[in-house]
């Protein structure tokens, strides 16, 4: 069709997305090259913002936490492939389990990680009990890194699995049944089954899942501005920082700048994405 | 040798299923317990009695429930206006050809690359010069619209036959009724799971609404919470009796529309 009306249609999306996403993008590329304090000039500044943060030595314990971070999503594929694997038959109980698993991917965050905060808590907690009874004590869960980043590795496979594991029973599903039929007639056991046949055809599915789940892990924020507020910025990430630049200290210049950086990493990862999705296709 | 691979696979999904749940009765068993029974070491899995004097502790404590209507308030208008603006534009993508088409759905394509929480301190700007911090409004605002909606609705659209259309055309409807009453309720499907979505999703929004509400009776439920741990630190009770009122909303949404939830991560996937 061709009408002039579609601009009626087309243009109120636009306008917000150009609004409140791309234009905002902008302004942080802007930001990030000008001298942005409450008191600063707000002239160019060249790269003098990039410098101050690589100069930050807590910028680096937070981009480096943010990619050792990371290695949450290896485990998150495992626990939900795993998941996906064991409730892949249409039986009942597999439906119901199904919903169980997803329960916490549709928890918010702060609540998530107020339960877990308690779970965690060193003196009173759950999990230092437990691990008494077997004669491992007091772990210090939440004040010390790297046990603080264990804590919110378990949050976040807690809380994720379910998500994923729902893209692979999605992936499962499409399989065609014929190729494992032959493996069996061929007389090959369940574990060879998973591993040989099962795994290398969900080769993207797998791919794609830690794409995304990279991306949302590296952002990570809520749970360790629940879980651990106190903790000193060396045991933080990217976005933790860039907020504390900003809303606590006030150089939006250098939380701008910072921005940047991570909105190229996650740029990276989007591409990623956005090729996986098409080979799908 | 299959038999013991039944075995562990009941032991895994058991031990999977506690771990998926335990947080939950935790939860909802602190809410329940007596001051003298939350600092037991070992812990007690359940209060000796069921104890409703943290729920009504909490409520006399803080405004919980002007929280709950805030939160209300800000996911009914940004569920509404989300849908209202995807099923608009993706109409004009998913059915219209015009001039620098490519250019808008770049655009729309581009607005995905951007992540919410890199952009706070322009969104505080321009919210800040609507006059609307610390309002319900400046906590929609940015959240009014979003590509992969506009994205999902195109692709709903796309997916009805050019046919009903041109019937519809040829009994005389008119472009607003050939979108509202004859195509819009063919996608039901898909704007029952972009409500489903934006509901789980607002409900638990926090670092914006964070940043953008500064008094107490502006606060959702996720900042008030959040607010309350740094407050009672030590009265968990209180914490977990408000974190119970603020998850039940969505555990009722979650199990009344599981069928939607599912449809949406099998096309939502690259989100």
């Amino acid at each position: 069709m061709k009408n002039k009306a579609v601009y009626f249609f087309l243009l109120p999306g636009i306008i917000f997305l150009v609004i409140f996403a791309l234009l905002p993008m902008i302004q942080i590329f802007y930001f990030s090259l000008i001298d942005y304090t409450l008191i600063g000039s707000r002239s160019y500044n060249a790269f003098g913002n990039y410098i101050k943060l690589f100069g930050d030595e807590r910028f680096w314990h937070v981009f480096l936490n943010s990619f050792l971070y990371l290695a949450v999503t290896p485990l998150l594929i495992i626990v939900s492939l795993l998941l996906a694997l064991l409730l892949r038959e249409n039986k009942k109980i597999s439906i119901i389990l199904r919903s169980v698993y997803f329960l916490p991917v549709v928890t918010p965050l702060v609540i998530a990680g107020i339960i877990w905060r308690w779970i965690f808590a060193e003196d009173t907690g759950l999990m230092n009990y437990l691990l008494s009874i077997i004669n491992i004590s007091n772990i210090p869960w939440l004040s010390s890194f790297p046990e603080n980043m264990i804590s919110l590795f378990i949050v976040t496979i807690w809380r994720g699995a379910g998500y994923y594991m729902m893209i692979f029973l999605a992936g499962l599903a499409v399989l065609p049944k014929e190729i494992e039929e032959a493996a069996e007639i061929d007389g090959a056991g369940y574990i060879s089954k998973v591993f040989y046949i099962i795994i290398p055809q969900l080769k993207y599915v797998i791919s794609l899942v830690f794409v995304v789940s990279a991306a949302s892990a590296i952002k990570i924020f809520t749970e360790l501005y629940v879980m651990i507020p106190g903790a000193p910025m060396d045991n933080k990430t990217i976005v933790y920082y860039l907020f504390s630049e900003a809303f606590e200290k006030f150089d939006f210049g250098v939380s701008s700048a910072a921005g940047v950086i991570l909105f190229l990493i996650t740029l990276g990862f989007s591409i990623a994405n956005i090729k996986l999705m098409e080979h799908q296709k | 040798m299959k038999k013991k691979l039944g075995s562990i696979k009941y032991l895994f999904l058991i031990l999977f299923s506690i771990v998926a749940v335990f947080p939950f009765l935790w939860l909802l068993s602190t809410s329940f317990k007596g001051a003298e029974e939350v600092f037991l070491f070992p812990p007690k899995l359940f209060p000796s009695k069921i104890n409703t004097d943290n729920y009504i502790g909490i409520v006399n404590a803080i405004p919980l429930w002007r929280y709950f209507f805030n939160t209300l308030f800000v996911v009914i208008s940004t569920i509404g206006v989300n849908v209202l603006i995807a099923s608009l534009t993706g109409f004009a993508l998913a059915r219209f050809n015009f001039k620098f088409k490519n250019i808008f759905f770049m655009i729309i394509l581009a607005s995905m690359l951007v992540p919410k929480e890199i952009i706070v301190i322009p969104l505080y700007r321009t919210v800040l010069s609507l006059g609307l911090v610390d309002t319900l409004f400046g906590v929609v605002l940015p959240f009014a619209a979003e590509g992969f909606a506009i994205f999902m609705m195109r692709q709903a659209f796309l997916s009805i036959p050019k046919d009903i259309e041109e019937a519809a055309i040829i009994d005389g409807a008119n472009l607003f009724n050939l979108w509202f009453k004859v195509l819009l309720p063919i996608t039901k499907p898909t704007l029952a799971t972009l409500v489903i979505f934006t509901f789980i999703g607002t409900w638990g929004d926090f670092i914006w609404p964070l940043i953008i509400l500064k008094s107490s009776e502006n606060f959702t439920l996720q900042v008030g919470l959040s607010y309350m741990l740094g407050t009672f630190v030590n009265n968990y009770r209180y914490v977990a009796a408000g974190s119970v009122i603020a998850l039940i909303p969505v555990i009722v949404v979650f199990f009344s529309m599981q069928k939607y939830f599912i449809k949406g991560i099998i096309t939502g996937s690259g989100k």
